[in-house]
């Protein structure tokens, strides 16, 4: 295991860079993004550990950041001032770019996988905003009238993006969709809703709404998308079947969930980050062999007891932060399982996720 | 500066929004959660009852159930001067009552005051009806079915206490044996409980002189004064056979002097080996007992004075002819669906059905003895069986109070093998 301390900065969000498997960027906040100023750093993994390779300070807090698909040296910021800035990496002290449209803070911004001209930001403001790197101003903005922590778009489509916000719902929009009232709005779904009894088994107990935290697109099953959030239950959904509720639910975390990614090789496996301060791989049940037998019970679900649906399981958990866990990545290159995290605990590890499955 | 102030907010709101991460999965529980404040709480605007008197001998042995009712809405009416039109449902426990007195409790509440439109059921959970009465209201309430209502309890056991409150078991009954056992009298099976479960007569009545001490001294400090609405009844002299008005402000069953000493002089009732005596179980009454509920939004809207709120019961059936352990087992119910601890709990109100099965229940939970029905109990100052639930509700929300304490339960064993218990707030 790598470690790199972003000292007097607590983490808040990892990326790996699309274009080489030794760059991460890390998106910090001075004061627990409470107040104060932000730093973006740049990693280099090297023969000797990880080295910062540049950092950019910003005036408030900064709470995510995305890679450009377009350009190896670029990067998007989101803060908490409202501005989302493009920085490049080759240049000193400026961004290249900033954007301030959102009335309050920028909780997410998303790259563009397959259109690669655009971009997106997502605001406790209750808006979506759409963005292109050349234009000064936004080109569309949906609107979720929910302070909306994670929005992304599809890596199967260029016009097809998913939000989740504090009111409990999954949003999809279709940008290919007339504009009109709905704001293209496509898919409303309700978090919260349980999943369809099974035969044999009592009708699951309702579960009241709680915020949505995160959420991502599965990256082989172009319509699975999983959420997580305050309840601390991970569920993946089917938006050809929305209103059939979640085919997959995984209790286990002690705490809010912060960040959940899908393995990019590996289709069933998910990542996540959570307040309880660990990092934890999962796998849905949807892979071939494994379903049913996440059906045992689990010793850490006992208020979840009986939620536990689709054949899902813990398959491991990295428990070496210290402080709330609130960003994780997978590295797209190499050996499948090699992913970097970062926390409140001002420190960025980089480990092997293949070494706590089981 | 205007800057900084800016700043300032938004810090505070970050932070507001990061611990709502934290705190909503377990917030619906536990000590914290519980003692806020939300608009669609169930509260009490007003808890009370009537003196509680001697069976036979008090000052309501010639008041009927009804009209002891009557006297309790009349004053519930009178303190929270809340519209009568406003309110849309009266559940009143009873007990010993033929059918239930669902007649003439519904005409008791026209009587009171309240409009045709109040509607009102009589029902029966034997010693725990008065608090059945509270939580069916209050759940009512929840669930928006009504927006206000009466919980109550009214019982003479002076007039309809005998072997006619219990309908004969045909011959299938007899032949269960565990239905059976739901004939078997309180007395007889509370004293096989006592020799069971090891309790000696020593130590019911050391528990059953404290529960006098601290009713006598509570009385004399005016502490039931707040929650007992006096009434004025008629009354036969039993010397002169006279009939008089009196004005009833105190229960009469409390008597001043009482020792372990001195109890242990009494023979006991039920058997000659026994331990149980007169002394050292609850006590044959007469009373009633109303608890005005809404939803703290309501509350506010209307101005009325909050003095407590309901947050949740749990009842628990157990072997009938272990009646008395009910409190052990509905009480960890109660306080698991809280996510309160016991030491949360600032007062406990166990009725003292028997001095035997409220020790036994108190020594089972750990439970702190100072803690425990802290004005005394059913032995110092009666059982009315379908009053005490809702008795307690006034009992323990104004010592809450004075106390400036803020959790208690209220819990009570129940005649065939039930448990109940309840938490509340005070405010």
């Amino acid at each position: 295991m790598l470690e790199f301390r972003t000292q007097g900065y607590q983490g808040y969000s990892v990326k790996y860079s699309p274009f080489f498997d030794s760059r991460i960027a890390v998106a910090g906040s001075a004061n627990f993004g409470l107040v104060g100023n932000g730093r973006i750093y740049i990693l280099g993994l090297t023969a000797n550990g990880i080295v910062a390779e540049k950092w950019f300070d910003t005036q408030d807090s900064l709470f995510d950041t995305t890679w450009s698909e377009a350009h190896e040296n670029q990067l998007l910021t989101a803060g908490g001032d409202g501005s989302v800035k493009l920085f490049d990496i080759t240049l000193s002290d400026f961004p290249v770019q900033s954007w301030q449209e959102h009335a309050r803070e920028v909780f997410a911004v998303h790259w563009n996988l397959v259109g690669k001209d655009t971009f997106l930001s997502s605001s406790w403001d209750g808006t979506i905003k759409i963005w292109n790197p050349q234009s000064s101003s936004s080109l569309v903005t949906l609107p979720t009238h929910s302070c909306t922590y994670s929005a992304e778009f599809s890596p199967h489509s260029p016009s097809l993006l998913s939000s989740v916000s504090s009111d409990s719902h999954l949003r999809v929009f279709d940008l290919r969709t007339p504009a009109s009232a709905s704001n293209h709005l496509t898919l409303n779904i309700p978090i919260h809703t349980p999943p369809k009894p099974r035969m044999g088994t009592p009708a699951p107990v309702g579960i009241p709404p709680s915020e949505a935290l995160t959420h991502d697109w599965n990256k082989y099953r172009d319509t699975i998308l999983a959420t997580a959030g305050v309840d601390r239950l991970i569920r993946t959904f089917d938006i050809r079947m929305a209103a059939a509720g979640p085919i997959a639910v995984l209790p286990g975390h002690e705490y809010a969930v912060r960040r959940i990614t899908w393995s990019p090789h590996l289709s069933d496996i998910l990542l996540s980050a959570s307040y309880d301060m660990t990092c934890r791989v999962w796998t849905d049940g949807s892979a071939m062999g494994t379903g049913n037998a996440g059906m045992m019970k689990q010793e850490n679900m006992l208020d979840a007891q009986g939620m536990v649906y689709g054949g899902g399981r813990e398959m491991g958990r990295m428990g070496r932060h210290t402080e709330f866990a609130t960003g994780v990545d997978w590295c797209l290159f190499g050996a499948e399982g090699w992913c970097a995290s970062t926390g409140w605990d001002e420190r960025v590890l980089v480990w092997d996720a293949r070494a706590l499955m089981q | 500066m205007a800057n900084q102030t800016g700043r300032n907010s938004s810090a505070q709101a970050r932070l507001s929004q990061v611990s709502d991460h934290l705190t909503a999965p377990t917030g619906k529980k536990g000590k914290d959660y519980l003692l806020e404040k939300h608009p669609d709480d169930i509260v009490v605007t007003c808890a009370l009852r009537t003196p509680i008197t001697k069976g036979g001998k008090g000052g309501f042995k010639d008041t009927a159930a009804a009209d002891l009712l009557h006297g309790a809405f009349k004053a519930l009416l009178e303190r929270s001067k809340i519209d009568p039109n406003l309110i849309e449902d009266i559940a009143v426990g009873a007990v010993l009552a033929p059918g239930g007195g669902a007649t003439e409790f519904r005409a008791a509440a026209l009587a009171a005051g309240f409009p045709v439109t109040a509607s009102t059921k009589s029902l029966n959970r034997q010693c725990s009806s008065g608090l059945q009465a509270c939580v069916d209201i209050a759940n009512a309430i929840k669930t928006d079915m009504i927006e206000i209502g009466i919980g109550a309890g009214a019982e003479s056991m002076s007039q309809q206490y005998g072997p006619q409150a219990v309908t004969e078991f045909s011959e299938l009954l007899e032949n269960h044996k565990e239905a059976a056992n739901c004939k078997v009298p309180m007395g007889v099976l509370s004293e096989k409980m006592a020799k069971a479960k090891n309790i000696p007569r020593s130590e019911q009545d050391a528990f059953a002189a404290s529960s006098f001490q601290k009713a006598i001294k509570a009385q004399k400090e005016g502490l039931f004064e707040q929650e007992i609405a006096p009434l004025t009844v008629k009354w036969t002299d039993p010397k002169t056979d006279e009939e008089k008005e009196i004005t009833v402000s105190k229960d009469d069953g409390v008597r001043e002097g009482i020792t372990a000493e001195s109890l242990g002089k009494i023979k006991p009732a039920f058997s000659k080996e026994g331990s149980i005596h007169a002394g050292n179980a609850s006590q044959i009454s007469d009373g009633a007992a109303a608890v005005l509920l809404m939803k703290r939004s309501t509350a506010e809207r209307l101005g009325q004075n909050i003095v407590g709120k309901f947050v949740q019961a749990s009842v628990v059936g157990v072997p009938p002819l272990l009646m008395g352990v009910g409190p052990a087992a509905a009480i960890p119910v109660v306080l698991e669906k809280t996510g309160l601890d016991k030491g949360d709990v600032d007062i406990y109100e166990i009725n003292e059905a028997f001095a035997s099965q409220c020790l036994y229940c108190i020594n089972e939970l750990g439970l702190d003895i100072n803690k425990i029905n802290p004005k005394g109990g059913a032995i110092a100052f009666g059982h009315p069986l379908g009053v005490t639930g809702a008795r307690q509700v006034s009992t323990l929300l104004t010592e809450l109070k004075r106390r400036g304490e803020r959790i208690g339960v209220t819990s009570m064993c129940v005649g065939t093998g039930m448990g109940m218990a309840a938490v509340w707030i005070a405010e």
